[in-house]
């Protein structure tokens, strides 16, 4: 390695400090705000709160509905995350270790879901969704969560699995066992890393996703914790602390999944982003 | 061992729960929008069939052209502001900085959180009564700055392209990273005997090496510029007068404001198709710069 001038470390530290403030200071200003009084934040907004005021987040978690936000955006989540992983897996089995006609094929229509637009399709999704009167449930969301989402799925789990050797389910052959018996005593116990990455993928995905919610979701009681929390903010105008203890509530879980997982999620997020 | 036609079975088996879904879900609804696309529909009535009207129609909006311009402006921030600035933090994490760590941690988080509250909090920054930026503008003594950023024409279009540069450019940076560490360090230390250092080293010897992932992450960037929706919906709802308006928040209004679905889905195939071409193009371009 050739030496630096300090004059480099000058310009470099400079450099990412600035960022590292431009990414910081908007979500800090935020989580202050929120332990202010209404008052104290328009008097003085930017010095530190006096008493820290908890009351806007029992107030917020109130009035924002915020724990059926919650509620509904684990449930939607979770499904469309397992019907993902568990049919993306199993597709990309097939995909990865069997050689048949039609395989390049289908390979190709699967990926060929990264290039769409998901806006192309939302208004024929919606009369879909209409005429089968799965609009405004659970499942609206559901199905094109999980169909956007094989894809990308299927992409990475069939890349990984490609790299086994082919003799790894001889033994299961040699004791009789089933292609799916293979499939789940074999494959996917290897295969556990690449799956790792895809649920965070997926479920990072799924929770902040905001377009389809939009559409398709029109009850109060079945909104996702961005539809919900966007429309909160959109009627609570009068109260800025109120709208900035929702948001933060809104914040933290996603904050600590993020700082647990870190190294998968971006090591997936740079799967996803290089190929896809 | 497996019969053969076992074996088929148990493949077609396999593969079937998922097509099902893909192809109902995302496949066949592209064919809907372009079969829409050629009705006169609200969803409810009979279809009426109206040829290329609606794509006649819509070329002759001229909010249909803002939009277009404005997702131009959207792709150029994307393409100038991230990339760049993407690729310059990577080169900098990649030399094994004090505090690596903590910026790369930090530099990722916007990307983490959903684009609704990415919107949310910057709506609170741009705020013109109690914003931030109007704040921080008036401490240090340049109450003149101050500005309604998001509802001034002049500055609205700038308010939401800062606000996307800071959603996604952890993003260019993390790739650009992975990229930088696959390098061999066999390539740098022969490099570095050649004598070359630096700024020159970087412009001669890494950037065209990571000359693929660069590629890469342009056509992404192009792509994701055509999908601006939720940070534009919810920062500004495509206004005032349709000056932030892009072809997705477009298509909305007209789809699920105005209820012409027919109109909405021709704007839909179109944004298909726009980034589909620029995406050929800066692919071919790249790849004749190889």
């Amino acid at each position: 390695m050739n030496k630096k001038t300090p004059l480099y470390y000058v310009i470099a530290y400079t450099f990412l400090g600035a960022f590292a403030l431009f990414n910081i200071v908007p979500i800090f200003y935020m989580i202050v705000g929120s332990f202010k009084t209404e008052q104290e934040y328009a008097t003085s907004p930017f010095s530190l709160p006096e008493v820290l005021q908890f009351s806007n987040y029992a107030k917020a978690w109130d009035i924002a509905n915020m724990d059926l936000y919650f509620i509904n955006s684990l449930l939607i989540t979770f499904a469309s995350l397992m019907v993902t992983v568990l049919l993306g897996s199993l597709a990309a089995y097939f995909l990865s270790r069997f050689e048949f006609k039609l395989r390049g094929a289908t390979y190709a229509l699967f990926l060929l879901g990264m290039l769409i637009p998901i806006h192309a399709t939302l208004i024929p999704i919606f009369m879909i969704m209409k005429n089968l009167s799965l609009l405004d449930t659970y499942l609206s969301l559901i199905l094109p969560y999980t169909a956007f989402h094989l894809s990308l799925t299927i992409f990475i789990l069939e890349g990984f699995m490609r790299t086994f050797p082919r003799d790894l389910e001889e033994s299961g052959v040699m004791e009789g066992a089933g292609l799916y018996r293979i499939f789940w005593s074999i494959i996917l116990p290897i295969t556990r890393p690449a799956i790792a990455t895809v649920v965070i993928l997926n479920f990072i995905y799924n929770w902040n996703e905001y377009l389809f919610a939009l559409v398709l979701i029109s009850s109060e009681s079945l909104k996702t914790l961005p539809l919900g929390i966007a429309n909160f903010v959109g009627v609570e105008t009068a109260s800025l602390t109120l709208q900035m203890a929702a948001l933060t509530i809104a914040l933290v879980p996603i904050i600590i999944f993020y700082l647990l997982l870190q190294k998968q999620l971006v090591n997936g997020m740079v799967a996803g982003a290089v190929k896809g | 061992m497996h019969t053969l036609r076992n074996t088929k079975l148990a493949i077609f088996v396999g593969l079937l729960p998922s097509l099902i879904i893909y192809i109902g879900v995302a496949i066949i609804p592209i064919l809907f929008s372009l079969y829409y696309s050629f009705f006169n529909w609200d969803g409810i009535s009979p279809k009426i069939f109206i040829g290329f009207e609606n794509f006649v129609d819509i070329f002759k909006d001229d909010i249909f052209w803002l939009s277009l311009k404005n997702n131009v402006v959207i792709m150029i921030t994307g393409l100038i502001g991230q990339i760049p600035l993407g690729l310059a933090l990577a080169l900098l994490l990649n030399k094994g900085l004090k505090g690596n760590g903590f910026f790369r941690t930090v530099g990722f988080l916007p990307v983490v959180v959903s684009s609704v509250m990415v919107s949310l909090i910057w709506g609170m920054i741009y705020n013109t009564e109690y914003g931030f930026l109007n704040g921080i503008l008036g401490v240090i003594g340049l109450e003149s700055w101050q500005k309604n950023w998001l509802g001034d024409p002049d500055w609205s279009m700038l308010s939401i392209s800062l606000a996307y540069i800071w959603q996604n450019c952890g993003l260019y940076m993390i790739i650009f990273l992975a990229a930088l560490q696959n390098i061999s360090s066999e390539v740098n230390e022969a490099a570095e005997l050649d004598g070359a250092r630096g700024l020159r080293k970087v412009f001669t010897i890494t950037i065209p090496i990571i000359r693929p992932t660069i590629l890469v992450t342009i056509i992404f960037s192009i792509s994701n510029s055509f999908r601006v929706f939720d940070l534009i919906q919810i920062l500004t709802g495509g206004g005032p007068a349709h000056q932030t308006e892009v072809m997705t928040i477009y298509m909305y209004n007209n789809a699920f404001v105005s209820r012409q679905f027919g109109y909405g889905s021709a704007v839909s195939i179109l944004i298909l198709l726009f980034s589909f071409i620029v995406v050929v193009i800066a692919n071919r371009v790249g790849r004749e710069k190889n």
